[in-house]
């Protein structure tokens, strides 16, 4: 129940961060259902996310295709993916309202936001999963900041210490925003980490 | 994981991105802690780490180890469930499988996300706890595949020093048990080496609203801004 609904930060880092997942049910609607997936996924695609990628093949950002993504997808396949642009999200929504494919969607993101594009699309929220916080141990955590940047993989790829390095190399103006989150966003193998967000908090940061 | 040492160059490429810290220098050269690491596979994944020499390639592993490669590695799918993750479908798919249903609440608490990775000995102790209140663990969720006894939520002894990114403690609870649940749950948390992400997954009331939680208030448990919402596009619904 996790994946892409801890991410951490401001509600104003939030805007512009929202995570599609596409999930056929093994047991109920899977069998034959790889045709409607590949769909699903052409739609997004067209939409233009901002990253992309998959259990299987790993993420656009090490090189992989979308051709590859597509390849991979089978009966129990998901399609993952993030955008930073709300009205790309509610054209994925219209289309696949009208195409009635039939395979759950959940989207990611500032509830207010994402419950009011649902509500213009015509669409009926189903569940919510909320997060309430970490706990335990919270000493052991890096700083939040650091934090911001490594919840944005849901699998916990994306280590402390390769975030600490390159909002230095930021800092110290050997990379640009942009180059250090592309490469940030590299172990997010699913392609729902925001690299678009992460340049951002990577510039705000270092004061650029 | 493991590390050609002879062919390591010492350019230290490596260590940053390593996300439970198991990389290190041994000399002039890096080296893995095999405690410490939880076979994720991010070292050697093609185009992460990009080390000059490509000297981390994937081990070939046996039980309890391959544990470690199942909680930790996004890559890799559970031989018993068949689903990639380290979770269920759970939420995601809510709007077919009809798993949480109104009056109840769908429970999860990632042991060991973010950052800190979690032992099974962790584990163990909030397994066991909940178990003793009679709550009943996802039945396809993989952490309950390793429980030797479900009803007491004991993990498989020989899993105590396993150490992986993440486990996923899943269960659905009627809602009028709520406030009992996350007492225990946050009693516990004190007890504990490791941290967890801990969220809350609730089915829309009819009139389109989020039902009012008030027992979270009772906790300081404030919920995020931002959340996962299933937007009931999947077919066939599930029947009430």
């Amino acid at each position: 129940m996790t994946h892409s609904l801890h991410r951490r930060g401001s509600r104003e880092s939030l805007k512009g961060d929202y995570v599609f997942l596409s999930t056929p049910a093994v047991g109920v609607n899977h069998e034959g259902c790889r045709p409607k997936m590949q769909r699903i996924l052409e739609i997004v695609y067209q939409a233009g996310p901002t990253n992309i990628g998959s259990y299987d093949t790993g993420t656009v950002l090490t090189g992989v295709t979308y051709e590859d993504i597509r390849a991979e997808l089978d009966d129990t396949g998901r399609i993952r993916c993030v955008f930073s642009d709300l009205k790309k999200v509610r054209a994925v929504l219209r289309r696949l309202k009208s195409e009635e494919l039939g395979i759950s969607i959940v989207i990611s993101g500032l509830v207010d936001e994402v419950l009011q594009a649902a509500a213009e699309e015509g669409l009926c929220p189903h569940t919510a999963n909320l997060s309430l916080g970490i706990h335990g141990a919270t000493e052991k955590l890096p700083g939040e900041t650091i934090l911001r940047f490594m919840t944005m993989c849901g699998h916990g790829m994306v280590s402390a210490g390769i975030v600490e390095q390159l909002m230095d190399e930021v800092k110290e103006g050997k990379r640009k925003p942009k180059a250090a989150a592309e490469l940030m966003a590299r172990p997010c193998v699913c392609g729902i980490f925001n690299q678009e967000r992460a340049a951002d908090l990577l510039s705000e940061i270092a004061g650029l | 994981m493991h590390i050609n040492r002879e062919a390591c160059i010492g350019c230290e490429t490596c260590l940053a991105w390593c996300p439970v810290q198991a990389i290190h220098m041994r000399g002039d050269r890096a080296d893995i802690d095999r405690d410490l690491c939880t076979e994720c596979g991010n070292c050697a994944r093609e185009g992460v780490v990009q080390c000059p020499v490509d000297c981390f390639s994937v081990d070939k592993l046996q039980w309890p180890r391959t544990v470690r490669r199942f909680f930790s590695d996004p890559m890799a799918t559970h031989e018993e469930t068949g689903i990639p993750g380290r979770g269920t479908e759970e939420s995601k798919t809510n709007d077919v499988t009809g798993r949480i249903g109104r009056g109840e609440v769908g429970l999860a608490l990632e042991m060991g996300r973010p950052h800190v990775a979690a032992r099974g000995r962790d584990i163990d102790i909030m397994t066991r706890a909940l178990a003793s209140r009679g709550v009943r663990f996802e039945q396809d969720n993989p952490l309950t595949y390793l429980m030797v006894d479900r009803k007491r939520g004991a993990l498989d002894p020989q899993l105590m020093d396993v150490r992986v990114i993440s486990a996923i403690i899943e269960f659905v609870i009627p809602r009028k048990r709520l406030a009992e649940v996350l007492r225990l749950i946050l009693q516990k948390a004190d007890e504990i080496d490791t941290v967890f992400s801990l969220d809350l997954a609730v089915r829309f009331n009819e009139d389109g609203c989020l039902p009012r939680l008030a027992q979270l208030q009772e906790f300081d448990l404030q919920p995020y801004p931002n959340a996962k919402i299933n937007l009931g596009l999947g077919r066939p619904l599930a029947k009430e």
